[in-house]
């Protein structure tokens, strides 16, 4: 069975926010190492990987691995019920008709309980390997959902592209053109204020704004967001949680027609 | 009539069509491929003159292109192809037996170099039998432009006549140039649809409505005579006069209220008379289906139309009782149609009950979807948002990372 303690129901409120609006339905895979998830969006360009690690959670207990198919927009209704605050407990069977969370309030004594029912989701899993990309670039979440939403209004798709100089966002569209340009910076006093730039090699690459403004909808987990890339190569998006965790989100690179 | 083979000796004229020997020999030869046009197997009148020959007129009723068999003295036949059912396989099989035409035959075979002295086999079974067809009919589309809705034509000579006909087919010019009795045929034929008017000596004509209605009449209650043919009588006049069986309605009767049951028992009054066909009726319906396919089959589009409002309108035969006759007939059925239709619905769904598979086959594509719309409906915006973006040049996910087995 599935016993998982979190100390703020926040936090699975904010990753499933995150990505319903990417997949509707997905497996949440427990085993002894924690909850992980991984699903494409329809057009099966995009994929969301998540890992809760054991450790975030307290207590964790799973005895066996077992797959919680939960449709999100469900799960999002239930979430909503919960306080902020609230401590949540996932619990499960080892063969789970459905899923069982408890938010408890840390001032009152007010226990609420939900149960989602479970379904069966045959989704194909992808092994996704540990990757030297040619350029990381970690700058704050609420900067990299600013570009987007701001180029996201001119065009469909931007070009990330990454020298010594910098990193620069550009986008053409309709009405005109539109670039923002950030060079590596470091604030002593404001560590989540950094743009660190680690670049092997130049890329430029080109996205779809549609889903990389979808996928800032996960800056509320994280102060900082990581960018990858590396040419002919998904880019990789990831905020980090505590203890390891993650929240990581790819997207296939538009190759062919260049803007 | 005169049973021939591939064709009897006056077609000599006509167009050649290629036939080839095809021996019926026990030897084990591989069998010669078919012909691509292989011969067709013709009834045609007998005692024709010799000058008879194929020809192609414009169809008067569709002005399409079709062939038709002239004889000076006899006048025109149109074929008819009788073919059996295509799933029906039959063929023809025809050999030379001396005793059927003995006439002439032999130069034909000659000419064409067709030895049919050890029988033919025809793939397709089609019989094309030549009937006569009136020469009103094929002069009507000439003598009657399409433009006669409007105008009223002029009275014609019928030199002026002959000469119009001529200048609409390269067929009937050669036809009035080689036959003079043609002529005097078609001559014989206007008298009897056309106005006259007699101007300088000559006689001009014009065709009049109402002569083609009473001619079409005529030949309709000709026609009539020996009975319409079993699967036209049954088709438009056995079905047509049918009185639906009104049973049902005096069950319900007795379980309705008084009012209501006052109300059938008028109606079974009014049904009752109509059950009883008047003896005129069939006679009536019967020239009249006739008449229809006079004017469908020989009439063309323009001329149908002011021919039916001439029936209407100014007809020698009375209708009007077969009219209100059939109306009356038309309203029975609906009611009964009304009446039977809570009993069918009853009746149907018990038919439907014993197909099981496919009730459940029909809940199974109905279960899948609502569910999908389900889906559709729980989809969160976002994802609807998403549906529009632009994912071209974007490779799908799995050409990056490779699949792996699932673990649970």
């Amino acid at each position: 069975m599935l016993e998982a303690r979190l100390e703020q129901a926040s936090m699975l409120k904010k990753v499933v926010d995150a990505i319903k609006d990417l997949v509707q339905d997905c497996n949440f895979d427990c085993n002894d190492s924690g909850i992980a998830l991984q699903a494409m969006d329809n057009s099966h360009v995009a994929l969301v990987s998540m890992l809760l690690r054991s450790e975030a959670f307290q207590p964790f207990r799973c005895d066996r691995n077992i797959a919680l198919g939960i449709n999100l927009s469900s799960l999002t209704k239930v979430l909503r019920a919960a306080q902020s605050d609230d401590q949540l407990t996932i619990k499960a069977e080892d063969a789970p008709d459905v899923v069982n969370l408890v938010f408890e309030s840390k001032n009152t004594d007010r226990i609420s309980e939900y149960d989602i029912k479970l379904m069966d989701i045959d989704q194909e899993h992808l092994g996704i390997p540990e990757t030297d990309y040619a350029a990381t670039i970690a700058m704050p979440a609420p900067e990299f959902q600013r570009i987007c939403r701001d180029l996201s209004a001119l065009s469909e798709s931007v070009s990330i592209e990454c020298t010594k100089e910098g990193v620069k966002f550009a986008c053409q569209g309709d009405i005109g053109s539109g670039s923002v340009q950030l060079r590596a910076s470091s604030d002593v006093s404001n560590p989540d204020e950094n743009v660190e730039i680690e670049l092997s090699e130049p890329v430029s690459l080109t996205f779809s704004l549609k889903y990389l403004v979808n996928f800032c909808k996960a800056s509320g987990l994280s102060t900082r967001v990581r960018l990858c890339l590396s040419s002919e190569v998904p880019l990789l998006v990831e905020y980090p949680m505590q203890e390891n965790s993650y929240l990581r989100f790819y997207l296939a690179p538009k190759i062919g027609d260049e803007e | 009539m005169a049973r021939t083979r591939s064709k009897p000796a006056p077609k000599a004229a006509k167009a050649a069509k290629e036939s080839t020997p095809e021996p019926a020999t026990t030897t084990v030869k591989p069998l010669p491929p078919s012909d691509a046009s292989p011969p067709k197997l013709f009834v045609l009148p007998k005692d024709t003159s010799k000058d008879s020959r194929i020809v192609t007129l414009d169809n008067p009723a569709n002005g399409a292109p079709s062939r038709y068999y002239f004889c000076p003295e006899k006048g025109f036949y149109e074929f008819t192809r009788i073919a059996a059912p295509k799933k029906d396989c039959r063929s023809w099989l025809v050999t030379s037996e001396k005793s059927l035409d003995s006439e002439g035959k032999e130069p034909t075979t000659e000419q064409e170099g067709v030895t049919l002295g050890t029988g033919y086999v025809t793939k397709a079974a089609d019989l094309f039998i030549a009937t006569p067809v009136d020469l009103i009919f094929l002069i009507l589309p000439v003598l009657a432009p399409k433009t006669t809705k409007e105008t009223t034509p002029h009275f014609l000579e019928l030199y002026d006549h002959l000469q119009n006909l001529a200048s609409a087919s390269r067929q009937w010019k050669v036809l009035l140039a080689q036959y003079p009795s043609l002529k005097v045929m078609i001559e014989k034929k206007m008298t009897l649809i056309c106005d006259t008017v007699e101007a300088g000596g000559e006689t001009m004509y014009r065709v009049s409505h109402e002569k083609l209605l009473v001619f079409l009449l005529k030949r309709a209650e000709r026609v009539c005579k020996n009975g319409l043919p079993p699967s036209l009588e049954e088709k438009f006049v056995k079905n047509a006069l049918e009185v639906p069986i009104m049973t049902i309605k005096r069950e319900t009767s007795t379980a309705a209220t008084s009012v209501v049951e006052e109300t059938t028992v008028k109606e079974e009054e009014v049904a009752a008379p109509a059950l009883a066909t008047p003896p005129e009726i069939p006679r009536l319906l019967r020239i009249r289906t006739a008449l229809t396919y006079l004017t469908s089959s020989y009439l063309s589009p323009s001329l149908r139309v002011s021919i039916q409002a001439q029936v209407q309108s100014s007809s020698p035969v009375d209708f009007t009782p077969l009219t209100t006759h059939l109306a009356a007939i038309v309203k029975l059925r609906s009611e009964a149609a009304a009446l039977r239709s809570i009993s069918d619905n009853i009746s149907r769904k018990r038919v439907l009950e014993e197909d099981d598979e496919k009730i459940a086959e029909r809940e199974e594509k109905k279960r899948k979807k609502e569910e999908e719309e389900k889906k559709k409906k729980t989809e969160s915006r976002g994802i609807k948002q998403l549906k529009k973006a632009d994912t071209s040049g974007m490779k799908k996910m799995s050409s990056f990372f490779t699949k792996v087995p699932k673990k649970t």
